[in-house]
């Protein structure tokens, strides 16, 4: 009973995480339809940024955790104005791959300027604590990754739904040209979404560097492909598809981790993403995606 | 090379007229490749053993990316897991042609009596090539059904797939250790033939037919679809073509090294031949040729600063990272201000045939 739960808290926290690493992705997607390969980087700027800053003296986790979202959602909007709008009006294709060249630059950046080794960052391993609830002793750090993620994502819905951008957001992600007709500029509807993802990416960047301990170069790379899978089974571009994906996701991970013998341990990444593509021969447009047909113009 | 291809342009323009289109893409291929040749001939002939060395890894670079080319140039779907098919031909072969003496100190338990097999080199390349054409097939049956960004996101999962049973079937595959002791049967003569046979090859498909619906269908699938083209056929052949050559250069890495890892066949390769495609221009295949020979020598000569230079009196740090800054700046910049690349929308022999044209007039 302990270890089933236990296994249930793991599933749903990976899956948290993969939710909202997702849910960046496919904000931006949704409005632009970039295909964010630099997520992943934007991670890793956060995480970097609270080793500075914990390197030059700083002690306070609170304003760790915050200096971690800013950073994140200000390296988005960086990314965005710097590299992705001039290829704004380009195929698909273009983006997809400015996007995977902007990755490699950053990753390289900290490799050049900082270390290609780990560096050690402790500041919020006091988050990543032992909870006893009577019989149970469960990871504090999973428990407020459920919690937060939850909450962050109730906050993005009523975002989306009730404010005057959140809904300009909206409508950009089915006919971007309207949108503007009605008067609202493009480059605050995109920096907006950049901003969202960006904040998105920099409460996952505090979660991974509380329980990691340290930060690497390649930190956010094989998150976000993990996160682009959960995308892709959801249905690229959709926001509730990219939550959705994320926890199965997480779920498979860790079915495949209880299920699989230990010596086979080593084939959960390679099993999963079989599973994935599987689901995707009998759902080519994702669990939640709907079919569209070409020239479509309302989705 | 330049001399090299002065030298053959009259011979291009009286070979230019021929009527038979299969005739005219044949010559095309031929002349994309002059520059290659030559290049190959001039340190065949010339160069130090080291730079031989260098030059077969560019030539190994230079066959994969005109493979990528193949897949990514015609379908327009960015492809990020033609080195999983590298590394399957290069594993390929090293399992089947590995001396005995040798698979007993380094895969003594594999499975399915691989163990106690030894083949000669070129049946070996034939059984390795086989099996990456089927594993091609399956995979590029998933692949042209998706649309374009999932189609890349899964050919991303392929190579992880591909990577992660390379790591841990640690039998047959020998994990995170080199496999070593593979025959070295390729020198540069052999690299320099197989170059020409792909870049044909692959200037052959860009022209039949199915090259030209399937960049049509890239193009507007709609009007494509209308006039009967079936698009995911066409994704699906030029997958698996795509997917032979990648696994063709695996192959030939296999037999010029002798010694295999991989690492070799993961993302650091990825990004270096998509940087190499993307500058040379993705839509030709003189875009490829181009691109692996300017970043080729580029990467060398980053290479060689980054390792730590002296200057004068001043010794300059290692900057390890610094070639990788400089792939991603180039796919950047490129995708910024020329996202058709160096090359275009030309072909070498048809720029040169325009050329020729305006100055006879």
């Amino acid at each position: 009973m302990d270890y089933a739960l236990q296994q249930l808290l793991n599933a749903l926290a990976f899956g948290a995480e993969y939710s909202l690493v997702a849910l960046g992705l496919a904000v931006v997607f949704s409005i632009m339809g970039l295909v964010n390969f630099a997520h992943g980087e934007i991670i890793g700027v956060s995480a970097y940024s609270v080793f500075l800053a914990a390197a030059l003296g700083l002690t306070s986790p609170f304003v760790a955790v915050l200096l971690a979202v800013a950073a994140a959602a200000l390296a988005a909007v960086a990314f965005e104005r710097v590299a992705f709008r001039p290829v704004r009006y380009a195929p698909t294709t273009t983006g997809l791959l400015t996007a995977f060249g902007v990755s490699i630059v950053v990753q390289n950046l900290f490799m050049l300027l900082i270390s290609p080794k780990p560096q050690s960052v402790s500041i919020l391993n006091g988050l990543n604590q032992m909870w006893f609830f009577g019989p149970f002793a469960v990871s504090s750090l999973q428990v407020m990754e459920l919690i937060v993620s939850g909450l962050t994502i109730l906050a993005l819905v009523l975002f989306l739904n009730r404010s005057t951008l959140g809904l300009a957001i909206r409508a950009a992600s089915r006919d971007f040209a309207t949108v503007r007709l009605m008067g609202i500029r493009a480059n605050r509807v995109i920096a907006t979404a950049f901003a969202i993802s960006g904040a998105l990416a920099g409460i996952a960047a505090v979660f991974i560097i509380a329980r990691r301990g340290s930060v690497s170069p390649d930190l956010g790379f094989g998150l976000v492909l993990k996160a682009f899978v959960a995308c892709v089974i959801g249905g690229f571009g959709s926001l509730a598809g990219a939550a959705a994906g994320g926890m199965l996701l997480g779920f498979i991970e860790v079915g495949l981790l209880v299920a699989l013998p230990q010596e086979y341990g080593g084939f959960k990444d390679a099993l999963t993403y079989v599973i994935i593509v599987a689901l995707l021969v009998y759902r080519p447009e994702g669990l939640l995606g709907q079919r569209v047909e070409l020239g479509d113009k309302e989705i | 090379m330049s001399q090299a291809v002065e030298n053959t342009a009259p011979a291009v323009a009286a070979a230019v007229r021929p009527s038979s289109a299969l005739t005219r893409s044949l010559i095309g291929g031929l002349v994309t490749s002059l520059p290659v040749l030559a290049i190959g001939l001039a340190i065949l002939n010339f160069a130090p053993t080291y730079y031989t060395y260098l030059a077969l890894g560019a030539f190994v670079n230079l066959i994969v990316v005109v493979g990528l080319q193949v897949f990514m140039g015609n379908s327009n779907i960015a492809n990020l897991g033609h080195s999983a098919f590298v590394g399957l031909g290069a594993y390929g072969v090293a399992i089947l042609s590995t001396p005995l003496a040798m698979k007993k100190l380094s895969i003594p338990n594999a499975p399915f009596g691989f163990a106690t097999l030894q083949l000669d080199p070129v049946s070996s390349a034939l059984i390795a090539l086989i099996v990456v054409g089927i594993i091609a097939a399956v995979s590029g049956k998933v692949i042209s059904r998706l649309s374009g960004v999932a189609a890349t996101i899964v050919s991303l999962a392929l190579l992880i797939i591909v990577h992660s049973v390379f790591l841990n079937w640690t039998d047959l595959f020998k994990g995170n250790q080199a496999f070593f002791g593979i025959p070295k049967v390729v020198g540069l003569p052999w690299m320099l033939v197989f170059s020409v046979v792909v870049i044909v090859l692959a200037r052959l498909f860009k022209d039949s037919r199915w090259g030209l619906q399937l960049r049509a269908s890239a193009q507007s699938p709609q009007a494509a679809a209308a006039l009967g083209i079936d698009a995911k056929k066409l994704r699906l052949m030029s997958w698996v073509l795509s997917a032979l050559i990648c696994g063709l250069a695996g192959v030939l890495y296999a037999y010029f090294a002798g010694t295999i890892s991989p690492k070799l066949f993961y993302f650091q390769m990825i990004f270096n031949t998509l940087a190499m495609l993307i500058l040379g221009g993705m839509a030709t295949v003189t875009g490829a040729v181009t691109g692996v020979i300017m970043l080729s020598i580029g990467l060398e000569f980053i290479r060689s600063i980054e390792s730590g230079v002296t200057i004068g009196s001043i010794q300059l740090p290692q900057l390890l990272g610094l070639s990788g800054v400089a792939l991603g700046v180039v796919i950047v910049l490129c995708m910024a201000f020329r996202p058709s690349g160096i090359s275009g929308r030309y072909e070498l022999d048809e720029l040169l045939s325009r050329f020729l044209r305006r100055n006879a007039k």
